[in-house]
């Protein structure tokens, strides 16, 4: 059975990866950006906000291999989907959508890359 | 971003960018600063990589209002960078202890850095055909 927050992370890979193939759908057929994508990239910003809340539980004991690493990936796996977001505030235009579909593909890696150096 | 850019493909390169800027520079800092005995060639190109990629973000934002000028310029050092820094990693593999951002042309991120000033280039190409 693996770690909470391994199983967290994974929930955030499969939603995020999720959140990729909608973003583009959405960005490829050049339609206005929806309401309920920006809805779908709030909850996972949550599920990114839980995973970072479990992941503090590394710093017990010995605490990861590299803390700089950890606490970077830590920091970035939260603040890049608002800060993306704020940046298409105001733009529904196609390419907005676009966006937030690199936003989520970079959350779903620094999720990968959170979980590797925790 | 204090004045709304015009919508458009570069919204994409601008993102990708600042998220390799962000990369890149947080990596080789700590590699700098952690263990720079490792692999100090490597970890100063990748920091080179972090100021090439913060400088084309700019050049990127310039150019999607009609200043192409610096972007011109600033996408082929990039280019030649990463085809640079990625055949000197397979032909002198000793330099290279520890990976450095542009290795094997990013073969680390999935080769996007070698995609990236491509884009970039053929976004620039249309972009001074039909200024904004």
């Amino acid at each position: 059975m693996p770690s909470v927050s391994t199983q967290i992370t994974w929930i955030v890979v499969g939603y995020a990866a999720l959140v990729v193939v909608l973003a583009v759908m959405v960005a490829v057929r050049r339609g206005e950006r929806p309401a309920w994508l920006d809805q779908m990239a709030w909850m996972l910003e949550l599920l990114l906000v839980v995973r970072a809340l479990v992941g503090l539980s590394a710093f017990r004991g010995d605490g990861p291999d590299s803390v700089s690493t950890y606490v970077g990936y830590l920091l970035a796996s939260v603040c890049v989907l608002p800060i993306a977001i704020r940046s298409v505030e105001g733009d529904r235009a196609p390419w907005s959508s676009a966006v937030l579909a690199v936003a989520a593909l970079a959350v779903g890696v620094i999720a990968v890359r959170l979980e590797m150096t925790g | 971003m204090s004045e709304a850019p015009r919508s458009g493909p570069h919204q994409v390169l601008l993102a990708l960018y600042a998220l390799f800027a962000l990369a890149a520079g947080a990596r080789s800092l700590v590699q700098l600063t952690t263990r720079y005995d490792e692999a100090p060639v490597a970890y100063w190109l990748s920091l080179a990589a972090a100021a090439t990629y913060a400088l084309g973000w700019w050049a990127i934002r310039q150019a999607s209002s009609g200043h192409t000028g610096f972007a011109s310029v600033m996408l082929w050092i990039e280019l030649a960078g990463v085809l640079t820094v990625g055949t000197v990693s397979l032909l002198v593999p000793d330099w290279f202890p520890d990976a450095s951002v542009w290795s094997d042309y990013g073969i680390g991120y999935g080769f996007v850095p070698a995609a990236l000033p491509v884009a970039g280039l053929v976004w620039l190409r249309r972009q001074r055909r039909s200024p904004a």
